[in-house]
C-alpha cells in the first residue's frame, strides 16, 4: 500500500516537472508589474490604491491587455515598513523579474528602495509626496503625487489675497508634514507671510488642545496651516474649533480624504486646502480637460469598492496609466519606456495634467491644484 | 568527547550553509540569498535574547530598541553631512586620525561622514554603556515589572527615532553607504556583492553562536541557569545573581547593536519600525517558539519565521502571526514548538513498530 502511494507521488511529481517549461512558455508573453504598497500599517494610504491597481488590472485584462500581453499584478503590502520594501523591492526585481515597481505609499520607504531600482534599472513611479523622490532627478524614479512646494505656493498665493501675513503652522510628526514643514518654512518669505509659531504634534494623538492653546496665546496668528496626512489632523481642526477660536484654517492636499472631515464633523466646514480635482470631480466645469478621467475613475471605484475614491487611489491611477500608456507606445522594453515616460506630454490623469522632462520626474505643476473648502460635510471648489 | 559535541553541530550548519549557497546558485535562485542574509542578522539578535531569556530567565521587551541604536547610530554617522563641523577640535582629530570619510553623494555634492569602522564601534559601545546603566535598576525587577521597564526603555528608543531630526524623524535614514571590513570585503546591498553578503551575516552568526554556546557551558552558563531556577537559592550558594543578570543582558544588547549595525548597511537604510515594539514582541516570541533555553531551536525558528516574514509569506498579517504564535506558545508548549513536535513523532513512531 505504502509503496503504490511512493509512486504515485514520484509519478506527480514527475508530471509536475516536465509540465513546468510548458507553463513557463505559456506566461512567457505576461507583463509583471510589482506593487510595493503600505495597506497595512498606521496609514491606510495602501488600500485605495491596491483597490486602484487591481481594478485597473483586471480591466486592462479584460480588454486584451497591454499590445496583446497580459498583464499580472503583484501587491506586496510593506506596512509602511522601510526594511520590509527593501526586501519585497528585491524579490520583485531579481525573482519575479518585474517591469516596473508602482510605489511604495510613503516616502521613507520609497527613499529606501531609490538606489535598489537606480542600480538594477528598474522603473520605479511612487506615490509618495516627498519632494526628494525627485529632486535632485534620480534617472528611473518617477513619481505621480504632486509636488508639496505647489501646495505651499497655492495656500500662499490664497493667503496673499486674504491679506494674511502672520501665520502658524502645525504639522504631524509623520515624513509628510516634516517635509511640509521645510516647504512651509523655506517659501514664506517669497511671499512675504510669517511664521510666527511652528509646532509638531504627534501622529497618534487623541488630544491636541494643548497644543492650540499654545497658538491661541500669540494674537499676532492671523490663520494656521495644519499640515498632516494622519488621522490626528483633524483633532486640531476640533481642537481650534472647541476652544472658540475663529482662525481661517488651511490644510494641506493630505486632507484629501472624505475621512478626515468625517472626524473633524463641524468643525471642518469652511477650511481652505489646496488638492488635486479628483475630490471635486462631479461639480468640475464640464470644458476642464480632466473632468472625463476624473468622473470615470471616481465612478468606477466607488461603484466596485463601495468607498469614496480619494486621491491617494489616484496617485496610483496615473502611476498604471502613465506606465501603461508607455508601453503602448514604445513596446515592452524598458530603457525605451523610461524615456517615454520621460518625453510623455499633456498626460491627463488625475492628478493633473502630466508633461515629464528629463529634469521633471513629476511632471505636474501649480495647475494641477485646487483650492477646496468643505461645505456642508462635502467637498467643494472654494471661491471667494 | 565534549568538545566534539558542542563543535560537531557548528560544523553541520557551516556545511549546511555553505550547501545554501551552492544550491541557490546552481538553481539559479540565488536571490533566496537576500532573505536569508537579513534573516541571519536578525537572528545575531535573537539568539543573545535566547541567552539572556532562557538561560538567565530575564524577560525584556526592548531589545529592538538596542538594534535601533546600533542601526540608527551606525547610519547616523555614517550618512549625516558633517561638514559643518569641519572645524571643531573633535572632528580634526578624527580626520587625522584617518576616521573620517570624505565622498560625495549620488549627486555630486561633497559630504563629510564617519567611517562605518569607528561608527560601528561607537553605536556598538553607546549601546553596551546604554544597557549597562539600564541595567543596574532594571534587572532589580522581576516577572511583569521588569518586562514593562524594558518597553518602556524600547517605547523611549521608538519616540527619538521618531523625533530626532539626526536620525531623520519619520522617514528614517537612507542612503547608508556600505561598510567595508576588509579591502575587497564590505557589507552592501549591491545585487553584486550578495554571497559576499550572505558569508559575512552567517559567518557572524555562528561566530555569535559559538561564543554563547561556550557561555552557557562554562561556569557562568551553570551559574545561569541556577538563577534561572531559583534566584535566592543560587544567592545562597554563592553565585552572584546580580552581577551574571547583567553581563548577559549587557551581552545580549551587543548582539542586538552589532545586529543593527550590519544589517543598516546591508539594507542601506533604517526606518522607526524596527526600533517599535511589534519588533520586540516579535523578537520574545522567536525565542519562545524556539523553546527559551535552546540555542539551536531559538535559531532555527529565528531564521525560519524572518525569512518567511521578509518574504512576505505572512501578507497583511505579519504582526498579528507573531502575537498569535506568542499566545499559543505560552498556552500549549511553553517548551517550544520543536520539543513538541519531536516528542510526538517518536510518541507515534514506537506505536507503530
Amino acid at each position: 500500500m505504502k509503496n503504490i502511494v511512493k509512486k504515485a507521488v514520484v509519478a506527480i511529481a514527475a508530471v509536475g516537472m516536465l509540465a513546468l517549461p510548458g507553463l513557463q512558455a505559456a506566461m512567457a508573453d505576461t507583463i509583471k508589474i510589482g506593487a510595493i504598497l503600505a495597506v497595512t500599517g498606521p496609514s491606510f494610504l495602501g488600500v485605495p490604491e491596491a483597490n486602484t491597481l487591481k481594478m485597473l488590472t483586471d480591466e486592462l485584462n479584460a480588454r486584451g491587455g497591454l499590445n496583446g500581453n497580459k498583464v499580472e499584478l503583484i501587491i506586496k503590502d510593506s506596512g509602511g515598513v522601510p526594511e520590509k520594501a527593501i526586501s519585497f523591492a528585491k524579490q520583485l526585481i531579481e525573482e519575479e523579474k518585474v517591469f516596473a515597481i508602482i510605489g511604495p505609499s510613503t516616502s521613507g520607504a520609497t527613499m529606501k528602495i531609490k538606489n535598489i531600482a537606480e542600480q538594477s534599472e528598474t522603473l520605479l513611479l511612487s506615490c509618495a509626496a516627498a519632494e526628494v523622490i525627485v529632486n535632485p532627478v534620480a534617472k528611473w524614479v518617477f513619481k505621480t503625487p504632486q509636488m508639496d512646494s505647489d501646495a505651499v505656493r497655492k495656500i500662499y498665493m490664497e493667503m496673499n489675497k486674504m491679506n494674511i501675513s502672520k501665520i502658524a503652522v502645525v504639522v504631524g510628526n509623520t515624513g509628510f508634514g516634516q517635509a511640509g514643514k521645510g516647504q512651509l518654512l523655506e517659501i514664506a518669505p517669497e511671499y512675504g507671510i510669517d511664521v510666527v509659531i511652528s509646532e509638531v504634534y504627534d501622529k497618534a494623538a487623541t488630544d491636541l488642545s494643548a497644543v492650540v492653546a499654545k497658538l491661541m496665546a500669540n494674537k499676532d496668528i492671523q490663520a494656521v496651516v495644519n499640515w498632516s496626512i494622519v488621522p490626528a489632523q483633524s483633532i486640531i481642526i476640533k481642537n481650534i474649533r472647541q476652544a472658540g477660536w475663529d482662525v481661517p484654517i488651511f490644510q494641506s492636499h493630505g486632507f484629501g480624504n472624505i475621512k478626515f472631515v468625517q472626524a473633524a464633523g463641524d468643525a471642518a466646514e469652511g477650511v481652505i486646502f489646496p488638492a488635486g480635482r479628483l475630490l471635486v470631480a462631479d461639480v468640475l466645469p464640464e470644458d476642464n480637460p480632466q473632468k472625463e478621467v476624473l468622473v470615470k475613475y471616481k465612478n468606477d471605484y466607488e461603484s466596485k469598492f463601495k468607498e469614496d475614491a480619494s486621491t491617494f487611489g489616484g496617485h496610483a491611477y496615473d502611476a498604471f496609466k502613465i506606465l501603461c500608456r508607455a508601453i503602448e507606445q514604445v513596446g515592452v522594453d524598458k530603457h525605451k519606456v523610461r524615456e517615454a515616460i520621460e518625453n510623455m506630454k499633456g498626460f491627463v490623469g488625475t492628478g493633473g495634467v502630466f508633461n515629464f522632462t528629463p529634469e521633471n520626474h513629476n511632471g505636474l505643476g501649480l495647475d494641477a491644484f485646487e483650492m477646496m473648502t468643505v461645505k456642508d460635510g462635502k467637498f467643494t471648489l472654494y471661491q471667494k | 568527547m565534549e568538545f566534539i559535541k558542542r563543535y560537531l553541530p557548528i560544523a553541520g550548519l557551516l556545511g549546511i550553509v555553505i550547501g545554501v549557497q551552492l544550491l541557490t546558485s546552481a538553481t539559479d535562485t540565488a536571490y533566496y540569498l537576500t532573505q536569508l542574509t537579513m534573516a541571519a542578522y536578525y537572528s545575531l539578535l535573537i539568539i543573545g535574547l535566547c541567552v539572556l531569556m532562557g538561560y538567565a530567565g530575564q524577560i525584556s521587551l526592548g531589545h529592538a530598541g538596542f538594534f535601533a541604536i546600533g542601526g540608527y547610530l551606525s547610519a547616523a554617522l555614517t550618512s549625516n553631512d558633517f561638514s559643518a563641523y569641519r572645524e571643531t577640535a573633535v572632528m580634526r582629530f578624527m580626520d587625522t586620525a584617518g576616521l573620517l570619510l570624505h565622498r560625495q553623494s549620488l549627486y555630486g555634492e561633497p559630504l563629510l561622514n564617519i567611517q562605518p569602522w569607528p561608527a560601528c564601534i561607537i553605536a556598538v559601545v553607546v549601546a553596551i554603556i546604554i544597557a549597562f546603566l539600564l541595567g543596574i535598576p532594571v534587572l532589580k525587577l522581576k516577572g511583569h515589572y521588569l518586562a514593562m521597564a524594558t518597553l518602556g526603555f524600547g517605547i523611549i528608543i521608538f519616540r527619538v527615532a521618531l523625533a530626532a531630526e539626526f536620525f531623520g524623524e519619520a522617514d528614517g535614514i537612507s542612503e547608508v553607504p556600505p561598510f567595508q571590513l576588509f579591502p575587497g570585503v564590505s557589507v552592501t546591498g549591491d545585487f553584486s556583492d550578495r554571497v559576499q553578503n550572505y558569508y559575512i551575516a552567517w559567518g557572524l552568526l555562528l561566530l555569535g553562536l559559538v561564543l554563547l554556546l561556550n557561555l552557557i557551558h562554562s561556569r557562568v552558563g551553570r551559574a545561569l541557569r541556577s538563577i534561572h531556577g531559583s534566584e535566592e537559592a543560587s544567592e545562597a550558594i554563592g553565585v552572584n545573581t546580580a552581577r551574571y543578570k547583567l553581563y548577559t543582558f549587557v551581552i545580549s544588547a551587543a548582539f542586538a547593536a552589532i545586529a543593527g549595525s550590519f544589517l543598516t548597511h546591508y539594507n542601506g537604510g533604517i526606518g522607526p519600525s524596527e526600533a517599535g515594539v511589534m519588533k520586540s514582541v516579535r523578537y520574545v516570541a522567536i525565542v519562545a517558539v524556539g523553546g527559551m533555553a535552546n540555542l539551536w531551536g531559538v535559531l532555527i525558528m529565528g531564521i525560519l519565521l524572518n525569512f518567511m516574514s521578509l518574504r512576505g509569506m505572512f501578507g497583511t498579517y505579519d504582526d498579528a502571526v507573531f502575537g498569535v504564535i506568542l499566545i499559543l506558545i505560552m498556552l500549549f508548549a511553553p517548551q517550544g514548538i520543536l520539543s513538541l513536535r519531536i516528542r510526538n513523532i517518536f510518541r507515534t513512531k514506537r506505536n507503530d513498530t
